[in-house]
């Protein structure tokens, strides 16, 4: 517990970097994943293939990979952070498990849905927007809820990069206190603190959501 | 002016011939009934006059636009010509009054008060005032039928494309939602295509009939003619049939 | 009569798997008890026969693995392996060296938990560090020096003093700290290895790579366009590492090194790793008999 007063200070700015990259990437994730999602379901060709690509790309390649690639190689030519870089390679891998969460979520909608609204005059963004994506969203919220936790999780890539967050700050702390045990325990609580609300709440809306239905 | 008109059209599922040579013309206002044993293009028919089902050759000309050209904007077509499903496709997050309200308001862009007005009015015309705030799932078939034809007229469409609107229902629904098309029949001067088995309702409300087996318009008679005397032997064998249940 | 024979099964489970967990961790505490306070380190090399030395493996020169033949090769290998034969002779016992390869941040850790036995890792002997460790005499002079690109105008880590340079370090290392005493106000970020942190200050990350100069050669011999400048800036004397209150075997392990730079083994294993280091000369690095 000294070691947590010694180093408070680093440890919640740690935290506050782990929050932040968590925010950004959940809701960059969260857009590109459902765009990319809809592009794999919609009528049109290029649309499907590029979805595709994406998904299989991103989903499919180690994040720390992506983000080592982005730090070490793409920042050559758009400067970035490693904060920035983390950020940004934790949203593209999370958001192509994402997109394919929220595909099956589309495809779980009974093709009446569409075609409903279709013949009613909506265009098929409107008919997504409004109708099929509140539907999907439902359905796939169980194993959204799954990615973000593993989101929260996986922003320790950042530590590879020099990105300030939790585990940066913990593996620093560690190094200089050469107490890890007792280092990694207390960023690990951390994590719980982020971790823990977000799945409770994840439950708490997939019941509610069953007693509706 | 003709409404609706096929021209030669041609429609394939890979190798199956869906719509053989069908030229047909519906004038503006009139009533048609179409029927034909299952599998006969019935609904493959109906689905290609708004945009949902493609056709492959020939031409289609619904209210002026060619469907078969890849410049025609689709959407301008839906608008003008509504439809009521089998399966009623409500929106199942939507109430009935959002079901009824939402493409006014996104397509039409018409007035919120007026837009809940003119609902409120089609509500109480298909006799489901009271089940405005309900959701679908809370309603039964007939009532969700009732609720979709609602939801078309909202559109005030210049036609009306029923696709066996009551092959869904339990025999005890059925007649409620005959009884609104009845009243749209008489009342209004939309241009009406229905596909039924509803013999009863094709000889009380019908101007035309028109028998279509395996892809192929086969009869194209005035209601008494179909009825009193069908010309093709297909026809009539499927008359006896219907009749006979 | 199958609920109840049900409920039994789920009592008896729930007490065999509590009594295992309390077990595992009485075990584990025991364990961890007679490694930390009980066990005397050279009684227990001289037990097993070895010493388990934990190395850099990502070190050229000092300690990096060899993809080939997955052992580590280095300056520090050969110096523990001279060593382990050394002190094997003064024991009068067979010792055999085996390596571990650890991280800086990793390393005391280990040591603690008795993975392994001695350290010798590019470590730098601090008063924070001696307080936890026991270190041997020193078996390399090495200073904190500074990495950067031929053309970048950096002189030495005084022109590094501005908040738009940023200084690459690794993690564990004394870097950071040295760092901020000269260049206040340059960023400072810490990467998980050097492999990363060269990438990374290939990349534009950052505009200074800091670290032992020892390191540094290494790195600068593998990537032309790049050279030490500023010299040392600090004292950064490596030694090997043993748990705390291991007398005896720091005692002989000082006695070893001290035999090993007297009769020329210290000297061969220098000329043989540090001849051929552009812009060094190794001569320097001899210790004198």
């Amino acid at each position: 517990m000294s070691l947590l007063n010694q180093y408070f200070s680093v440890f919640v700015q740690g935290f506050g970097h782990t929050l932040l990259a968590s925010i950004i990437a959940l809701i960059g994730s969260l857009v590109l994943g459902t765009l990319f999602a809809i592009m794999q379901v919609s009528s049109s060709k290029t649309g499907r293939i590029i979805g595709n690509i994406y998904v299989q790309v991103f989903r499919n390649i180690p994040l720390l990979i992506i983000t080592l690639f982005l730090y070490l190689a793409v920042a050559k030519v758009i400067k970035m952070t490693g904060f920035v870089a983390g950020t940004v390679g934790l949203t593209l891998y999370t958001s192509a498990f994402i997109a394919e969460s929220v595909r099956a979520g589309i495809l779980s909608i009974e093709a009446g849905q569409m075609e409903g609204a279709r013949a009613n005059g909506l265009t098929f963004n409107q008919a997504m927007r409004v109708i099929i994506l509140p539907q999907a969203f439902k359905v796939a919220i169980p194993s959204l809820g799954n990615q973000f936790i593993n989101l929260v999780k996986n922003s320790s890539i950042l530590a590879f990069v020099g990105g300030l967050d939790l585990m940066y700050q913990g593996n620093l702390v560690a190094a200089s206190s050469f107490d890890t045990f007792t280092t990694y325990i207390i960023i690990g609580v951390f994590y719980l603190v982020i971790t823990m609300p977000l799945s409770y709440y994840v439950q708490h809306l997939e019941t509610k959501l069953k007693k509706k239905a | 002016m003709s409404m609706i008109e096929f021209k030669d059209v041609q429609k394939y599922y890979g190798d199956f011939h869906a719509l053989h040579d069908v030229n047909l013309k519906i004038d503006a206002g009139e009533t048609v009934v179409l029927i034909g044993p299952s599998g006969s293009g019935k609904s493959t028919l109906i689905r290609t006059i708004n945009g949902l089902e493609e056709i492959e050759e020939g031409q289609l000309l619904v209210d002026g636009f060619d469907l078969h050209d890849p410049k025609t904007d689709i959407n301008k077509i839906r608008k003008n010509v509504g439809m009521v499903f089998q399966h009623f496709n409500l929106y199942n997050n939507k109430t009935v009054l959002e079901n009824i309200m939402l493409a006014p308001r996104l397509v039409l862009h018409r007035d919120e008060a007026e837009n809940k007005r003119i609902a409120m009015e089609l509500l109480e015309q298909v006799g489901l005032a009271d089940k405005a705030n309900s959701m679908p799932a809370a309603l039964s078939g007939g009532q969700k039928q009732r609720v979709a034809i609602a939801r078309s007229l909202a559109m005030k469409p210049k036609a009306l494309l029923f696709d066996e609107p009551t092959s869904a229902l339990d025999p005890e629904m059925i007649g409620d939602v005959l009884d609104v098309m009845r009243d749209i029949a008489r009342d209004s001067d939309m241009t009406l295509l229905v596909v039924t088995h509803e013999m009863s309702f094709a000889k009380a409300v019908a101007d035309r009939v028109i028998f279509m087996a395996d892809g192929r318009i086969l009869e194209d008679s005035s209601t008494e003619a179909f009825f009193e005397n069908p010309t093709e032997p297909r026809a009539k064998k499927f008359l006896s049939q219907v009749e006979h249940h | 009569m199958e609920k109840i024979r049900k409920r039994r099964f789920g009592i008896i489970a729930s007490l065999v798997l509590a009594a295992l967990i309390l077990l595992g961790a009485f075990w584990a505490s025991v364990t961890i008890d007679k490694n930390k306070t009980h066990q005397d380190t050279l009684a227990r090399v001289e037990r097993k026969g070895q010493i388990t030395w934990g190395v850099k493996a990502d070190t050229k020169l000092f300690g990096l693995m060899d993809t080939k033949t997955a052992q580590p090769a280095g300056f520090e290998i050969d110096l523990a392996k001279a060593m382990t034969a050394q002190i094997a002779k003064q024991t009068n016992t067979k010792l055999s060296a085996a390596f571990v390869p650890v991280s800086s941040a990793s390393r005391i850790q280990l040591l603690k938990n008795t993975n392994i036995d001695g350290l010798i890792s590019t470590m730098t002997i601090t008063p924070e560090r001696a307080k936890i460790v026991d270190f041997t005499n020193v078996y390399f002079n090495a200073g904190q020096s500074l990495l950067v690109k031929k053309d970048s105008g950096i002189q030495s880590v005084k022109d590094m003093n501005d908040p738009k340079y940023t200084v690459l370090v690794v993690v564990g290392t004394t870097a950071a700290q040295e760092t901020k005493k000269y260049a206040p106000k340059a960023k400072i970020i810490a990467l998980q290895d050097y492999a990363s942190a060269m990438q990374a200050l290939k990349s534009g990350q950052g505009q200074a790579l800091s670290t032992d100069n020892a390191i540094l050669y290494g790195l600068a011999t593998e990537n032309p366009d790049y050279h030490l400048v500023g010299g040392v800036f600090t004292k950064a004397p490596y030694g090997m590492a043993f748990d705390h209150n291991q007398k005896p075997m720091t005692k002989q392990a000082n006695r070893a090194l001290k035999t090993l730079q007297e009769n020329g083994t210290y000297n061969r294993l220098v000329e043989k790793w540090f001849h051929n280091v552009p812009g060094l000369d190794w001569h320097d690095l001899e210790v004198n008999k």
